[in-house]
């Protein structure tokens, strides 16, 4: 059948017109085959010519359109529109770019130029030809989400979606829920604890029911896709049934023998083997750790809710998305890095965090009173050496505000900074103000040139180029030094694996487009938000944990999911499952099955990108893009290659 | 190696200094500074300095003293660290430090001992009133010598020994080398800027309180040679009584005006007075209006009556010679001129 065709190329104001020569362009093709109008305008994406190209498409019922103009990237989607408008399918549309591929490039070959549009133009004709309509594939989704990481991030996302009328199984791998905001006791820029924080989103949670919480939990394998993922979670015991008898549960804790660090506190303390964070931890129940836990039954002899019968659970569920949101692991310095291990008196700053807490009236580290604190930032960022290139946003407004506070807590606490730069950015440099004029002392060095920690005679004398005091050497004694550790992801995001999850040069994990895709990944169907996608701090983590909830409901809510047409297609009697195609789709999308007599590949339609890297590959020339047919290609190629 | 010392805040700020720590170093009143040279630039170093707590840095420096309070750095800091006021507190407290005798930084850092000596020196006057029956004969020719002994001895036994203390901060203990010729070629500049205080003009907008204070110098060093070698009270000439008047008057008025505009706290300059500006401006004021209204009252034949007036007047003279010359601002005169003298010397 000969198409009608609608040709449209553009002026773009000059950009276009002032190096082609559009008017030849429009008489080398008006008499080609299946054109039946070929219009030259000023914008084509302009308002009167929308119209004008509806009008045409209606009245001289073409069947084919062709633009030649900008970049596909910025008018695809708006001439697709235009011919949707005119009651034509938009896959009867093609782009011709010949302005970023023509104009913009070869403005010093005016006749080179025309004459390369001429072609590009052509082709976009050949492919028009044999252009088809199509319809977006419907596949059925669950309307349920998974949020993995139950910290602040993870709570308040799954507040959201519960919120929106959609269930959510929440999978917190501790045995109690807040994540790291739960150990930063007073919290910049409000005041606020992070209990407090957790205790709100906490009692939220647990009124709902449409959420569903596990702590204790990871998902340990994935199968399916957007749409449809069965996650398979391993749920360890709490070994606890419910509450103990009043003042049961500090006895039972009392009687266990078993003694090991205290993470909650980054093992400046010791717990039990049964054991909770903090008195009010949510979940109230407290938990007995099974990797330490002896068995011996001291705590079942006094509380009667101790069960240590109880046995690991695998539990599956099935949700149209994912959302992300495992937090990060605070940085901890090399050995020597800054004294670090090598001298008594250093912590890092989630170590001085828990002491501000742990301490009463007095400031006591090590049997000693502290009165000189001396802060180093960056460390674990910004290196110039190391992995860590990017600044971790949280650490200076924390140091500066932990400064302030032990001020503030402790009597006689002289503060030095020993900073880069100070970047206190937006509303938190009210705290940097508040700490200058309160009389804490900055230094400044440059990253090739860092502060030097010494002990001589047990004093630890810190020494430091100052910028600030044209490069002066500076020294200070101090009682404590505290190490301003970065973030950095999870030592163990094996999680991200099971969704073949892409990771940053830094290694969090990674969006699509850090400005206008923040949230999304390039897995179809799974989210990221909080710090598990790069330094955060609470409310840029909640921010985005709002924002992923809202896209990972999108996904899903209206029961079923379009999916773009454009997707690679098997002939079942070309292929003799080779496998080379399987390992070539970077987004696994092919598996095995058997074909009668046979095995073959089979695409999985949603989750096929259209990437095309299957098709050169397979031996057999058993693979077909949809609308990149080898036709197609080859006769856009011989209108190009053509005089 | 240097080592911090935040005590030093706390000392700086018995002198008047506040807020300084609030500086974040962004080096805008330096910029925006038209006495601040490459070579020479202030305020940003010195509060850096100040913060610090290098004390012998500062004592070494002379910027304290090439810095005449425009106050535009202070207009456009952007953390309202008041630096021009730092420069203000640091010389007072560099006058403290030059002084051997120390009393000083005793009469900056305490107002109650002020007090106490400005009330010492009155009762001693009323004593020796007291002691000559409050004849005014005897008295005036007393005063008339005390005058002249005061200055001589107050000139000797506080402000030299305290110039030359000054110098060896400044030139002598950092090492530095300088010719003796040098000693002499620049003196000139010192009178220079004793008499005309001409860098001050380099302060933008300040015309107006340059000329002032120029007529300020020339009325008080002008009085002063009226009254001490003129003898103004007892002089028959007309002439010599009439520039007396006249010289008295540039001083009341030109202070009351300074005094005036402490009060309202419009300039920079004016907007944080500490009890040494007060007392600076206060007195020179009641100087030169007490000596005109005696001179007035000698001329009208009124003083035998009312010779209280004029122990007044005495009393003003005596604090004024005894604690605000050799321990108060008028040093700050003194030592400016110096501390540009230095500055050429080193340059
Ligand atoms: C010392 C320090 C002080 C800070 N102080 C402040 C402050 O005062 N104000 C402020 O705004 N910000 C502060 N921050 C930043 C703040 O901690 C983070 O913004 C916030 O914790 C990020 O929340 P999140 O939920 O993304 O991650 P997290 O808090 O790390 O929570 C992630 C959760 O996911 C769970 N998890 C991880 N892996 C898995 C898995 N595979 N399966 C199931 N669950 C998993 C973890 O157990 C954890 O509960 C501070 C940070 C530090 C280091
Ligand atoms: S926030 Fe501050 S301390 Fe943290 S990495 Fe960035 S510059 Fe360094
Ligand atoms: S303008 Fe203010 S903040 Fe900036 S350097 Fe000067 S005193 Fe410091």
């Amino acid at each position: 059948m000969n198409k009608k065709i609608g040709v449209y190329i553009c002026h773009c104001g000059g950009n276009i017109s002032d190096y082609v020569d559009v008017e030849k362009v429009r008489k080398s093709i008006e008499n080609d085959e299946g054109v039946f109008l070929v219009k030259t305008t000023m914008f084509a994406c302009g308002d009167a010519n929308q119209k004008e190209m509806v009008d045409d498409i209606r009245r001289n019922e073409l069947d084919g359109v062709v633009v030649a103009s900008c970049s596909p990237k910025l008018h695809l989607i708006t001439f697709r529109a235009v011919t949707e408008r005119a009651g034509l399918n938009k896959y009867n549309y093609v782009h011709a770019n010949i302005r970023e591929q023509v104009s913009w490039a070869h403005s010093d070959d005016k006749a080179g130029a025309t004459e390369k549009a001429i072609h590009i133009v052509k082709s976009a004709l050949a492919k028009v030809r044999l252009a088809e309509s199509l319809e977006p594939f419907k596949i059925p989704a669950k309307k349920a989400v998974a949020i993995i990481g139950g910290g602040v991030a993870g709570m308040r996302a799954a507040i959201e979606l519960s919120n929106m009328g959609c269930p959510v199984t929440l999978i917190e791998r501790e045995h109690f829920i807040g994540g790291r905001i739960a150990q930063w006791d007073v919290l910049f820029t409000t005041d606020q604890t992070g209990k407090e924080l957790v205790t709100i989103l906490y009692n939220d949670l647990i009124s709902r029911d449409n959420i569903t919480l596990f702590t204790g939990a990871e998902v340990i394998s994935n199968t399916g896709c957007i749409g449809d993922f069965k996650l398979k979670i391993k749920v360890t015991p709490r070994f606890i049934k419910e509450n103990c008898h009043k003042g049961n549960l500090q006895k039972a804790i009392l009687a266990c023998p078993v003694e090991v660090n205290d993470e909650f506190n980054f093992d400046m303390t010791k717990r039990k083997a049964i054991y909770h964070n903090f008195p009010s931890e949510y979940p109230h129940l407290p938990a007995i750790d099974p990797k330490n836990c002896t068995r011996c039954g001291e705590c079942e002899k006094i509380c009667e809710s101790v069960d240590l019968s109880q046995k690991e659970e695998l539990i599956e569920v099935q949700v149209g998305s994912v959302l992300m949101a495992t937090g990060f692991d605070p940085y901890i310095p090399a050995e020597g890095e800054f004294g670090f291990h090598e001298f008594d008196n250093l912590v890092t700053l989630p170590q001085f965090k828990r002491m501000i807490e742990l301490n009463d009236s007095k400031l006591i580290f090590g049997g000693k009173e502290i009165r000189n604190i001396a802060y180093i930032y960056c460390v674990g960022s910004r290196q110039t050496d190391g992995e860590n290139k990017y600044c971790s946003r949280y650490c200076c407004t924390s140091a500066i505000h932990a400064a302030i506070l032990t001020r503030k807590k402790f009597s006689n606490i002289q503060n030095f900074h020993f900073t880069r730069g100070i970047r206190t950015y937006g509303k938190q440099e009210v705290l940097y103000a508040e700490s200058l004029k309160g009389g804490d002392i900055f230094l400044q060095n440059y990253e090739d040139d860092p502060p030097v920690v010494n002990q001589q005679n047990k004093m630890t004398v810190i020494t430091v180029n100052d910028i600030l005091t044209g490069k002066r050497e500076m020294s200070v004694n101090a009682d404590l030094v505290v190490l301003v550790t970065g973030m950095v992801p999870r030592a163990d995001n094996s999680v991200g694996s099971l969704f073949k999850l892409p990771k940053g040069r830094d290694h969090f994990f990674n969006e699509i487009h850090m400005k206008l895709r923040p949230v999304e990944t390039v897995i179809d169907g799974i989210t990221i938000c909080g710090a598990c996608q790069g330094p955060k701090n609470i409310m840029e983590s909640v921010n985005s944990a709002l924002s992923a909830a809202t896209k990972s409901f999108s996904y899903i809510s209206k029961g079923e999911l379009e999916i773009e047409p454009i997707i690679a297609q098997i002939d079942n009697d070309q292929c003799t499952w080779c496998r080379v195609c399987a390992e070539a789709c970077p987004f696994d999308a092919i598996h095995k099955e058997i074909n009668g007599t046979k095995d073959i590949a089979v695409i999985n339609n949603s989750v096929c990108k259209g990437c095309g890297m299957c098709l050169p590959v397979c031996p057999s020339d058993a693979i077909n893009l949809i609308a990149y047919s080898n036709r197609e290609i080859e006769s856009m190629i011989d209108a190009l290659a053509g005089d | 190696m240097a080592a911090i010392n935040p005590e030093f805040r706390t000392e700086l700020k018995k002198y008047g200094a506040f807020d300084f720590n609030a500086c974040y170093n962004c080096g805008n009143c330096t910029a925006v500074c038209s006495l601040s040279t490459t070579e020479d630039s202030f305020p940003r170093e010195i509060l850096r300095f100040s913060t610090l707590g290098l004390q012998d840095d500062i004592k070494s420096s002379l910027k304290p003293w090439l810095c005449y309070y425009c106050g535009e750095c202070s207009t456009h800091c952007p953390q309202e660290a008041n630096p021009g006021e730092l420069m203000m507190s640091l010389r007072r407290w560099l006058s403290a430090q030059y002084d051997w005798t120390k009393l000083s930084g005793l009469l900056y850092r305490s107002l109650p001992i002020t007090i106490i000596a400005l009330l010492i020196t009155a009762i001693g006057v009323l004593a020796f009133g007291a002691f000559e029956n409050f004849q005014l004969e005897p008295i005036m020719k007393f005063a008339h010598q005390f005058e002249m002994i005061a200055i001589a001895s107050v000139f000797v036994l506080i402000l030299l020994p305290n110039v030359i203390r000054m110098w060896w901060f400044i030139l002598k203990k950092p090492g530095v080398k300088v010719p003796l010729s040098k000693y002499f070629v620049e003196i000139r500049e010192m009178v220079d800027h004793m008499f005309t205080q001409k860098r001050a003009l380099e302060c933008d907008k300040n015309r107006f309180r340059w000329f002032e204070h120029f007529i300020l110098v020339i009325g008080y060093l002008g009085l002063l040679f009226v009254t001490v070698f003129l003898d103004w009270f007892a002089s028959k000439n007309i002439f010599i009584i009439s520039f007396g008047y006249l010289l008295s008057t540039i001083v009341f008025v030109v202070t009351f005006d300074f005094v005036s505009s402490r009060m309202k706290k419009q300039k920079e300059i004016s907007k944080f007075s500490q009890p040494a500006d007060w007392l600076f401006v206060i007195w020179l004021f009641l100087m030169g209006f007490s000596a005109f209204i005696v001179r007035l009252f000698i001329d009208t034949g009124l003083l035998d009556k009312n010779i209280w007036l004029y122990f007044f007047h005495l009393i003003i003279l005596v604090q004024w010679a005894l604690i605000i010359v050799p321990f108060g601002k008028w040093t700050h005169f003194l030592y400016r001129s110096f501390a540009m003298y230095f500055a050429k010397i080193k340059a």
